[in-house]
């Protein structure tokens, strides 16, 4: 997918934190890098300054996460509550079965994942499979080494 | 010394206390090894569990009268009028045994820690009591303590008779947090899903799991002559399920085989062009996520009768489908995103790579021999369903049918631990667990000289 054209979702939550984490950076860890790097440029001898060379990639480091948060936030559709009418949207809780296991789990955007936390991604294998289906549906879920048949049991 | 490896660590991170603490450890763990060495015997298939003259069937009709005779704690002599008698182990081994114990005591006194320290004064009497339920329950306790800390008669592998007479071993190991954390993480993903229970059968419901991988200090007893890369207690199926088990995964030992064993097994055993795709950095992780995988499948698949029914086939099927249940799982986390198509196929590869390091092992070790077993039923699956081909080096294997092998695996040695008797089973490991896939190897391996000495 085109990094210029991709969209982000972000739950009310998700979109909080990275807001925090942008002003952070901006307002107070960005200016901090800056000095340590003049005071570095003091030790002179830029080609063996090693303290430096540290200082100014932690900037650039720094820089590249601004702007990718910044990239972030302007093209961050915020995930609703999802409707309760059984159809698996962004957001929605969904209890399958895959295997003879049970299997609970949310349905997040890129960024919130978090499988040791049930958040799986909307782009994942299965997450593309049960977008816009309903309780009581089967969906193949298939990957180029493995494939199973998951059966939609509930959706939250 | 034999029945020992040591091995060097960083002990920066250590206070002065920890220090001697871990040095007590460490001179506990050496004892063990003398008893351990009094026990193993591998001219004989009981060991020196039992006297050598005894047959199955005597020693079977002495357990009826006196049921010590099979206790996993007991030696077994002869008497005077030539009878059969039970010495329990730590009466047998009681001058051994009593140094020990009293080192474990002093480290219980330095000990800040209070539920190690009573997890270590607990062992100390155990060991010289007899009675190890109580220290099993307590080290339960100490889950991600700074120390890892198991000593005692564990595991059953040496009694090839009856597979129930437990040798000593001890390990002492150091926490590695980082590792312990993504450990956690990987369980919590696994161990979320509610499997299907098959009905009517003796299936064990372990209430909590722990993990924790240790950077391993020592070891002494059975486990170094086994070189075990993880451990899943207590074995007792009553206490794992009223209070859980502890997996340990000794990131030393492992990384050892990983660089002596499973990396040269993998450019001895894999097509070049094959190699290029999986770098050694890939290939450990998967290494290690193999083993954890084993081991915390082990607490998903125990049946209390099994052990009965399967009699000395049961380790064999145990051992095997707690890896192939493991490697089946990662199929559903694929699904899910939580791991990459390469990291799957990457565990493949080291499933396959392991596979043949069991084989390798048993040669010099015959102890090893039913993971050797169950390590060739794999791979003359794989190979009779064209998962993977064989002509000077296996080829770029087929992924998706290997998963479809692993499947079929799984139905039937779940089958086996939850219902199977021993008569099928028995005709199913005769029919899969030749040796054959290994040999042609053979060449391949003798080049490396790491690999046969």
């Amino acid at each position: 997918m085109n990094g210029g054209q991709r969209k982000f979702y972000l739950t009310l939550e998700g979109l909080a934190k990275l807001k925090k984490e942008h002003g952070e950076l901006t307002n107070e860890k960005r200016s901090q890098a800056v000095e340590r790097l003049s005071r570095a440029r003091e030790f002179g001898d830029l080609m063996e300054n090693s303290e430096y060379f540290a200082a100014r990639d932690d900037l650039m480091f720094l820089d590249d996460r601004i702007a990718e948060l910044e990239n972030i936030l302007k093209k961050t559709t915020i995930i609703k509550q999802p409707r309760q009418n059984g159809v698996i949207q962004l957001g929605s809780m969904v209890v399958i079965e895959i295997d003879g296991e049970i299997n609970e789990f949310s349905i997040v955007g890129t960024l919130e994942v978090n499988p040791a936390e049930k958040k799986i991604s909307n782009e994942s294998p299965i997450g593309q499979a049960l977008l816009g289906k309903s309780v009581g549906n089967t969906v193949e879920v298939k990957t180029p080494i493995v494939s199973y048949s998951c059966k939609i049991l509930e959706v939250k | 010394m034999d029945g020992i490896r040591e091995f060097r660590i960083d002990k920066n991170g250590l206070s002065q206390n920890e220090k001697i603490i871990l040095d007590k450890l460490i001179s506990a763990a050496r004892l063990i090894a003398p008893i351990y060495l009094e026990q193993r015997n591998s001219r004989f298939p009981g060991a020196n569990f039992y006297p050598h003259d005894a047959s199955i069937k005597e020693i079977t009709e002495a357990a009826k009268k006196n049921p010590a005779i099979l206790d996993p704690f007991t030696v077994v002599e002869r008497s005077k009028s030539n009878g059969l008698v039970a010495i329990p182990y730590h009466l047998k081994y009681k001058k051994r045994l009593e140094p020990v114990a009293n080192l474990l005591l002093e480290t219980a006194k330095l000990s800040k820690d209070r539920t190690f320290t009573r997890y270590l004064r607990s062992r100390a009497h155990s060991l010289l009591e007899g009675d190890y339920q109580k220290s099993e329950i307590l080290w339960l306790e100490t889950e991600t303590f700074k120390f890892g800390f198991v000593i005692g008669p564990i595991e059953r592998y040496l009694d090839k008779l009856f597979f129930k007479k437990c040798a000593y071993q001890a390990w002492v190991g150091l926490i590695d947090k980082k590792r312990t954390q993504a450990a956690e993480n990987l369980k919590r993903l696994i161990l979320e899903s509610r499997k299907r229970i098959i009905p009517e059968t003796a299936k064990v419901n372990v209430s909590k799991v722990g993990v924790r991988v240790d950077r391993t200090v020592i070891f002494s007893g059975l486990i170094a002559d086994f070189m075990f890369t993880g451990a899943n207690l207590p074995n007792d199926v009553d206490l794992m399920e009223k209070y859980g088990s502890e997996l340990t995964i000794f990131e030393t030992s492992l990384a050892l085989k990983f660089k002596e064993q499973q990396l040269p097994v993998f450019k001895a055993v894999f097509e070049k062009d094959f190699q290029k795709s999986y770098g050694q950095k890939l290939l450990y992780e998967a290494s290690l996520n193999c083993i954890l995988l084993h081991e915390l499948t082990h607490s998903l698949i125990r049946y209390r009768d099994a052990e009965y029914r399967l009699g000395d086939l049961f380790p064999v099927i145990d051992e095997l489908y707690a890896y192939i249940l493991g490697i089946k799982s990662l199929g559903p986390l694929l699904l899910k995103g939580a791991i990459t198509q390469e990291e799957l196929e990457a565990v493949l590869v080291m499933h396959i790579c392991r596979n043949f390091t069991w084989w390798i092992d048993s040669l010099s070790n015959p102890d090893v021999s039913h993971y050797a077993k169950g390590a060739a039923i794999a791979l003359n699956f794989f190979l009779r369903e064209g998962a993977i081909k064989e002509k000077r080096g296996i080829s770029w294997p087929n992924f998706a049918k290997i998963f479809i092998c692993v499947d079929e695996l799984c139905s039937v040695l779940e089958y086996f631990l939850a219902l199977g008797k021993y008569g099928e089973t028995m005709k199913f490991v005769d029919k899969y667990s030749h040796f054959d896939v290994f040999e042609r190897f053979y060449p391949s391996f003798k080049k490396s000289s790491c690999l046969l000495k």
